[in-house]
């Protein structure tokens, strides 16, 4: 019995004080990250069996294409939203711009937005035929006024930045709030103008938090269907999509997606190497904020700048579709047909969309929590390593877990093929990593004293766990469970690939009705889902740093 | 001839709030080591970030080597001052390795010299092995010594130093101090640094600067400062201080210990304090005098008595380590001073015991 004991504390690394640990923990953890990276590991034997005239097939025609597609739009969205969310974070933490308290909210909430909805109110708006502000210029000028269509590359790109920005805007607003005026002053009494300043020093001290965000941007731009698909721009995940759905070719699917899949690991190998050695946590006892940065003139113009982003990614959108539910219930007929879809009601997208992300939610925080407590408690090289596989979710788009789950299922599961719950098996892989890193920053936070007095007053490890842990790491499990939900109402691809026949959601519902234009149908069940998006949101948005 | 004169200097953060500075003046001589000292918001960090040039004075006048750097009409921004700063954190830049956090303030030199410039520093504060760590890497003493070298690298004409040892724990705390005044003293340095630590003031600075509530209420050398407080507050913040109260009389003044010819009296006024520190005060053994030994400290090199007099008033007196009485016994006290003592306007009831 002793020497397993002792295996077990070298490989773990574990304190000496923590005598009488056991195998399950590490067991479980194991288990779980075993199961999270299965359809990953599946994607790339299925790819390396997919047979050379697969691969020479798609080498020859469309995959240089669709490569360069995808690269080029996650490219300029992450560059733009790099650009508008590090400014709008500049300006609403460190300078005196009128009503920052205001925007600083109003900024953060177009995550509620999916993006495809965005797409579908721009669209709607700005289509050269049709598109409601086209429309009302030529009424005014009796003449057509040609506006640029928000289609194709720049169109993509102009949609995906307006509704990926928020990461970044997020994740720079903490770093400027925690950033200490003292590195500033230095800089400056170094011989520095407050240019070079913040070129030189503030940036770069930022540059983890700005790497996140765009690390964010960059992965949903590789894994984004809905948009991309509407704006007739083709990337993987459409190509994919279309592989799967229309010519159900999987072989050539496969091999797409473990291009995707590499690309995505590239991007989170890239930011690994960027962060590098220099990890800033530099909170020391005398911060002192930076005082305001005072805009003078350029207060306007920047008020204007803020508002115009507010109103192009949340405020227009929320109030086109609030005019179109408003006009869908004077109509009767499309009243009705908004309501229902065949034998389908309203509450039965609706509970659909809630149940099978609340589910989501709940499982991803349950099965986060041995791999957390292994890397809060016991880190080590094999805790790294577990939590680093129970975030490989992060690199796979939902179409490429729809792909990896269609193929796994329909072989080794049999009896979840056709249920819902494939569905919510999707959103879990896809979405754990969030839970993970939430339940590990939450535990980590936790000092072990705690527990060890929990101990030394005469509780079991078990009964410490439920009374002591659980109580106080529960804020942030609730927020990383928060995270899935909101990211699983908005999954768009992989359910509508792995959903039963008939199973809709409101994802599916707003999709379905919009490309095929009947957008006033399409607008209550998507208000709905932004409201119902914008919950979690707030409740993310009032404790702070979350996406680290 | 003095490097730095700062002339009537003011700076209020707030309009309605009290003035953080107000009319701040004094000089600094090349090679001199000025300590700023007081409890915290005096007004002290605020004066050094004037003259850092990151904050804009109200009103008044900075030159520094002749050269005006702030007054109502002019204002150099502080990178141009030539001033160099080591901040309470350290302000060090946690994207940059030590190497290049002192070479951060040497830019426009060639490579070469540059390098020679950071292991030169480096040498200096004896951390040549850690050029290629980071911030975080390195111990609390560490840091400060990198900040120093940062800020020493440009050869500044004034080095400011904000609270430079608060971070450190109490006994790293002595050793770096004296290293740092050793090291600023080799280089011939011009320096103000900021504490709230009276010893560290009186222990490190060529002179030092008392200031309460925005203004200099004293500025000398620290012996002068310790043995002749000029205000009533330098006397308590500077440390041990006991207030016996008395009358003045001709020839000194009058307290229950007896006529005091040290004490000279104050302005005129007649109801006044003394200053008395623990070692000023003497005592021995008497059943008919005029206290009790009510509390004994035992200091290592030397003990402590807390004496009560018959009217209350608490005096404190220093005695040889070997020098052991009884607590509760009572002795006759005796001012053994033959410096003379600050005396103050007595203060309104309630603070002092009454007579």
């Amino acid at each position: 019995m002793a020497y397993p004991q002792m295996d077990a504390d070298l490989l773990f690394n574990l304190p000496r004080r923590h005598s009488g640990a056991n195998l399950a923990l590490p067991l479980a953890a194991g288990g779980v990250a075993l199961l999270v990276a299965a359809p990953l590991v599946y994607i790339f034997l299925r790819a390396a069996s997919a047979g050379p005239d697969a691969w020479q097939r798609l080498l020859q025609s469309r995959l240089w294409l669709l490569l360069a597609n995808t690269l080029a739009l996650a490219l300029a969205v992450t560059a733009g939203a790099l650009l508008l969310g590090v400014s709008l974070a500049w300006l609403t933490e460190r300078s005196d711009l009128p009503g920052r308290r205001w925007l600083r909210a109003l900024l953060a909430l177009p995550l509620a937005i999916p993006a495809y909805i965005g797409a579908i109110v721009h669209l709607a708006l700005l289509r050269p035929r049709g598109g409601l502000i086209p429309q009302a210029l030529a009424s005014l000028f009796g003449q057509p006024a040609p506006l640029p269509a928000p289609v194709g590359f720049w169109g993509a790109a102009f949609v995906l930045t307006l509704f990926t920005y928020p990461y970044v805007y997020l994740l720079s607003g903490a770093a400027f709030r925690t950033l200490s005026a003292s590195l500033q002053d230095a800089a400056r009494t170094l011989g520095r103008t407050p240019w070079q300043t913040f070129w030189q020093v503030t940036l770069p001290v930022l540059r983890p938090g700005l790497l996140a965000g765009a690390l964010l941007v960059a992965l949903d731009i590789l894994a984004e269907y809905g948009t991309v698909a509407l704006l007739r721009y083709e990337t993987f995940s459409s190509a994919i999509f279309v592989q799967l759905s229309g010519r159900y070719d999987r072989a050539a699917a496969s091999v797409l997606s473990s291009v995707l899949v590499g690309v995505a690991v590239l991007a989170l190998w890239l930011e690994l190497r960027l962060q590098g050695k220099a990890r800033f946590t530099q909170v020391e006892a005398a911060w002192r904020p930076a005082p305001l940065a005072a805009l003078g003139a350029w207060r306007l113009p920047a008020l204007l700048l803020a508002l115009l982003v507010v109103s192009a990614s949340l405020l227009v959108p929320l109030g086109v579709l609030l005019t179109w539910s408003v006009s869908a219930f004077m109509q009767p007929g499309t009243l009705a047909q908004a309501l229902r879809a065949g034998s389908r009601s309203f509450g039965d997208f609706a509970w659909n969309s809630l149940w099978t992300s609340s589910l989501a939610a709940l499982l991803a925080v349950t099965l986060s929590l041995p791999a957390a407590l292994l890397a809060a408690r016991h880190p080590g090289r094999l805790a790294r390593l577990i939590s680093r596989f129970c975030q490989v979710g992060y690199a796979i788009p939902g179409v490429v877990i729809a792909l990896s789950l269609v193929l796994l299922v329909n072989r080794y599961l049999p009896f979840l093929y056709g249920t819902p719950l494939v569905v919510v098996l999707a959103y879990l892989l896809r979405h754990m990593p969030q839970a993970v890193r939430s339940s590990e920053a939450a535990l980590a936070r936790l000092s072990p004293s705690l527990e060890e007095a929990a101990r030394s007053l005469g509780r079991t490890p078990l009964q410490t766990f439920f009374q002591v842990t659980l109580p106080l790491a529960l804020p942030g499990l609730l927020a990383g469970g928060a995270l899935v939900f909101l990211t699983s109402l908005k999954e768009l691809p992989a359910t509508l690939l792995l959903r039963p026949a008939g199973f809709d959601t409101l994802a599916v519902r707003v999709w379905s009705w919009a490309v095929e234009g009947f957008y006033v149908q399409a607008a209550p069940a998507a208000l709905f889902l932004v409201l119902a998006a914008l919950l979690p949101l707030s409740f993310l948005l009032r404790q702070e740093p979350i996406f680290r | 001839m003095s490097l730095l004169r700062v002339q009537h200097l003011s700076k209020r953060f707030s309009n309605a709030g009290l003035p953080a500075v107000e009319d701040i003046s004094f000089e600094l001589g090349r090679g001199e080591l000025l300590a700023l000292v007081g409890p915290s918001g005096c007004g002290k960090t605020t004066t050094l970030r004037l003259i850092a040039g990151l904050e804009r004075p109200d009103a008044g006048e900075i030159h520094l080597a002749g050269r005006l750097l702030a007054s109502a009409h002019a204002f150099v921004p502080p990178e141009q001052r030539g001033v160099g700063m080591v901040f309470q954190d350290y302000a060090l830049f946690p994207h940059l390795t030590v190497f290049e956090n002192i070479a951060f303030g040497l830019n426009g030199a060639p490579p070469a010299e540059r390098r020679a410039r950071v292991s030169e520093l480096l040498r200096l504060v004896e951390l040549e092995d850690l050029a290629g760590r980071y911030p975080h890497q390195l111990s609390g003493g560490e840091r400060q010594r990198v900040a120093l070298a940062r800020a020493l690298a440009p050869q500044p004409s004034l080095l400011l130093l904000d609270e430079p040892f608060s971070s450190l724990d109490a006994d790293r705390r002595r050793e770096v101090r004296q290293q740092v005044r050793a090291i600023l003293k080799s280089l011939g340095a011009t320096a103000i640094f900021v504490t709230h630590d009276q010893e560290e003031a009186l222990s490190l600075g060529d002179r030092l600067a008392v200031f309460h509530r925005g203004r200099l209420e004293q500025i000398g050398a620290p012996d002068k400062v310790f043995h002749e407080p000029a205000t009533r507050f330098v006397a308590e913040f500077m440390g041990g201080s006991d207030f016996l109260p008395g009358r003045a009389a001709p020839g000194g003044v009058l307290t229950e210990l007896g006529l005091l010819p040290q004490a000279q009296s104050a302005n005129g006024h007649s109801r006044v304090d003394i200053t008395l520190r623990a070692d000023d005060v003497d005592f021995a053994l008497a059943e008919s005098g005029n206290a009790v030994i009510e509390e004994r400290f035992f200091q290592g090199a030397f003990q402590v008595y807390r004496l009560r007099l018959d009217s209350g008033v608490a005096l404190h007196s220093i005695q040889e380590h070997t020098v052991l009485l009884p607590v509760g016994a009572r002795a006759r006290v005796f001012i053994r001073a033959a410096h003379p003592l600050a005396v103050f306007p007595r203060r309104e009831p309630g603070a002092a015991a009454s007579q």
